[in-house]
């Protein structure tokens, strides 16, 4: 029986948002952008299904536009904002980024922007006076995630806000692993731009929505048409859009619920594993962390290897990222929180949802305590015997 | 779910990508094992559908190939990185040994430490009693509850020579499936299983040097310490000088093209002395050796170790008929073995396998060739 416990890359598909999407169907199809009925049917649910996405980070409903995921919403931030900031050439992110701001920080550089990456502490933690200090008139944007996907760490970015609009530049934060584990609001935190992943929330995978403060703020992308205020043209995705609206209004409806059950699942869990895994190491803040990751360093079993044969056992779970062929590569956010690459080779993430149940994480947890005896004593000899 | 109550054991398959190991894994699945199908990403580049290396083993292509099977076969994939192991077991004793004169045989290191120890400690991580790959080799019980390591029935595919540091241990938890069939038998099954690789060409060249199109000798050039590379004259049996060269990582025991030295009869590399960094070069004539001596022997089953010579045939390179001789054991892993006839060619770093019939008996590296 399977039990999925990496629910940072993606969540299933919530009960609520395949109602939503049954619904949608059974009335027929339209294009949001039409003038007959079938297209004004269309635009009713796309705009509510916006609604619900603005209530659920506390934005008005004009500042979401709906991107095809996570990844584009981070690129249309980035580069959208530089293009805007005309002229400034420096921004400020961090060592730990999910790929999807690092790729696109990579290529700027290779345009010749100055990229300034900061690194964090030893619990995966930013300090924001490192931010801050970075600062200056040149600076175009600051981008960093609010929660981390791999070690769940939480950064307190509020304190950004206004010495990053002082400078003239504009705060992007990264929420695709806070929304749904934590409360968000994007007017309280004072940031000019956020992204939201929709399969990380229960939605369909291929949409996700970018918050704009002011949509004078950045440039699109992408030329050709008067969709989400030719912020993002094109046709949208309106099936991911309704399943996204659903999986907001039923997250933000019982948000406290459903992180107190996480919390409680992901404790239990350590809780277990730290009982019968002498020497095990958690990556992250004990505290600071959204309630459902814990990133692990098991002893003297190669995580690739742990992965591997959990998942022949049913149990779900990830590593790093993985490469075009699909080999597993060490966590660049472990290295930068000063984790050698022998550890992090060894490290696992297990990431929880709130569909989870006790008895679920119970079996998972006797399991992953008998795989890692039977993996570190196949591999505990691995030292010696050398060609 | 797939493991039913008359599921047979779990075995990983190594999986290449290519028609035989493919095979080797669907056999598996068909005759009811728990089949776990992996991959092994050896060197540093190859796994990125950017890196363009087509012709060589283990690439993006290579792997894609693989997990397509898989998922036609219906059976897990998986991609391992072992590209560590792979440097330090394979690549940096492939380079040692071309810089010290010898002619190394690197798939011979490969299956003793990559496939046969590492991956097969890997497997009994992931709860596997067995290791299996498309080696054409056949493995055996005897009556005694012992184990055989047989030559494969298609005589022009066996592959035998490449795993005679096999020892009992291994082969109790090793599975050849393709032992028993021809590589037409290979390519027909997969084609009826309807695998996209049916028809692929087989890998010729040292996976790992052919990725850049490039020679071994370039590969160890790039890859050695510029210090360790020695250059040096190439000389007659008598000690003249005919020329020199820039490095004795760049010939091998019998070569002809490319010594840089023209004669009206062609020359043949006779000896490389690594300590003056002497290429010694003679006429044909000239070649030809009593015997050699080995180290690092093992055998497959030392139960049979005999303190007398014993009558054998032997194998000095992968594509060189069995020739009779003797075999005597001696201490500290070495052995002595004569030939019935001279034999040319005998290279120091190529292994020396010893058949009984169709049973590997065992081998061991050539060190020396004797002259006497």
């Amino acid at each position: 029986m399977e039990i999925y416990l990496d629910w940072n890359a993606g969540a299933p598909l919530r009960p609520e948002a395949r109602r939503a999407l049954d619904e949608f169907l059974g009335n027929g199809a339209g294009n949001p952008a039409s003038v007959h009925r079938s297209g004004q049917r269309a635009r009713r649910a796309f705009e509510q299904a916006r609604a619900q996405v603005a209530t659920l980070i506390d934005a008005a409903v004009r500042q979401i536009v709906f991107t095809s995921g996570g990844t584009e919403a981070n690129n249309l931030a980035i580069f959208g904002a530089v293009k805007a900031r005309n002229g400034r050439r420096k921004i400020i992110s961090s060592m730990i980024e999910h790929s999807s701001i690092l790729g696109p920080l990579k290529a700027l550089e290779q345009e010749g922007f100055t990229v300034h990456r900061v690194a964090p502490d030893a619990n995966g933690r930013i300090a924001t006076d490192q931010v801050v200090a970075e600062l200056d008139e040149s600076t175009a944007l600051v981008t960093l995630g609010l929660a981390n996907s791999e070690t769940g760490a939480i950064q307190d970015l509020a304190p950004l806000a206004q010495p990053v609009r002082q400078a003239g530049a504009l705060l992007h934060v990264d929420a695709a692993q806070a929304a749904g584990r934590m409360s968000l609001s994007a007017t309280r935190l004072g940031c000019d731009l956020m992204t939201v992943s929709g399969h990380k929330l229960g939605a369909l995978a291929g949409i996700g929505a970018l918050y704009i403060r002011d949509e004078h703020l950045i440039n699109p992308l992408m030329c050709g048409g008067p969709q989400e205020r030719g912020l993002r043209p094109g046709t949208p995705n309106i099936l991911g859009a309704v399943t996204m609206g659903a999986a907001a209004q039923t997250v933000g409806s019982r948000l406290s619920e459903e992180i107190n059950h996480m919390s409680y699942l992901t404790e239990r869990l350590r809780s277990r594993l730290w009982a019968s895994i002498p020497g095990m190491l958690l990556n992250g803040p004990l505290f600071a962390r959204i309630p459902n990751t814990l990133n692990l360093t098991f002893p003297s079993a190669r995580g690739e290897s742990l992965l591997i044969a959990l998942d022949l056992e049913g149990v779900r779970v990830s590593m790093g990222s993985a490469c075009a062929a699909g080999a597993v590569e060490p966590s660049h956010v472990l290295l930068a929180m000063g984790r050698s690459r022998r550890q992090a080779h060894s490290s696992l993430r297990l990431s929880l949802g709130p569909q989870l149940t006790l008895e679920q994480v119970e079996r998972a947890a006797a399991i992953i305590v008998r795989v890692w005896r039977r993996v570190s004593e196949a591999e505990a000899p691995n030292e010696e015997a050398r060609g | 779910m797939r493991r039913g109550p008359t599921m047979k054991p779990r075995v990983v398959v190594a999986m290449s990508g290519g028609v035989d190991s493919s095979v080797a894994a669907a056999l598996l699945r068909e005759d009811g094992y728990d089949v776990v199908g992996v991959a092994m990403r050896l060197s540093a580049d190859n796994a990125h559908p950017s890196a363009g290396a087509r012709r060589a083993c283990c690439s993006y292509e290579d792997f894609e190939d693989a997990r397509r099977v898989a998922e036609r076969m219906d059976f897990p994939f998986y991609v391992v990185d072992m590209r560590d192991d792979f440097a330090r077991t394979v690549i940096d004793p492939f380079v040692g040994d071309y810089l010290a004169g010898r002619t190394p045989n690197p798939c011979l290191a490969c299956n003793r430490w990559i496939k046969f120890d590492r991956l097969r400690r890997r497997a009994e991580a992931l709860g596997a009693n067995y290791i299996a790959t498309g080696h054409y080799a056949r493995i055996e019980r005897s009556a005694h509850g012992r184990f055989r390591l047989r030559r494969a029935l298609d005589r022009q595919k066996d592959q035998s020579y490449f795993l005679f540091t096999l020892e009992q241990e291994e082969l109790a938890r090793t599975l050849f499936p393709l032992g028993a069939m021809t590589k037409n038998e290979v390519r027909a099954k997969a084609r009826t299983l309807g695998l996209a690789n049916a028809d692929k060409p087989e890998s010729q060249e040292i996976c790992f040097v052919s990725e850049n199109g490039g020679s071994y000798r370039d590969f160890v050039s790039r890859h050695a310490d510029p210090a360790k590379i020695k250059p040096g004259r190439i000389v007659d049996t008598n000690g003249a000088m005919l020329g020199l060269h820039d490095g004795i990582h760049r010939f091998t025991i019998g070569q002809r093209r490319g010594l840089g030295v023209t004669r009206p009869t062609p020359l043949y590399v006779r000896e490389i002395r690594p300590q003056s960094a002497e290429v010694v070069v003679s006429e044909r004539e000239a070649l030809g050796d009593r015997g050699l001596l080995a180290s690092k022997v093992s055998l497959t089953d030392p139960s049979r170790a005999s303190a007398h010579a014993m009558a054998v045939e032997v194998k000095i390179r992968y594509r060189h008929p069995l020739i009779p001789a003797t075999l005597t054991l001696m201490e500290n892993g070495t052995a002595a073995v004569r030939f019935a006839t001279h034999q040319p060619a005998v290279t120091p770093g190529q292994a020396c396998v010893f058949y009984l019939g169709d049973e590997v008996l065992g081998g061991g590296i050539i060190e020396a060739p004797l002259r006497e």
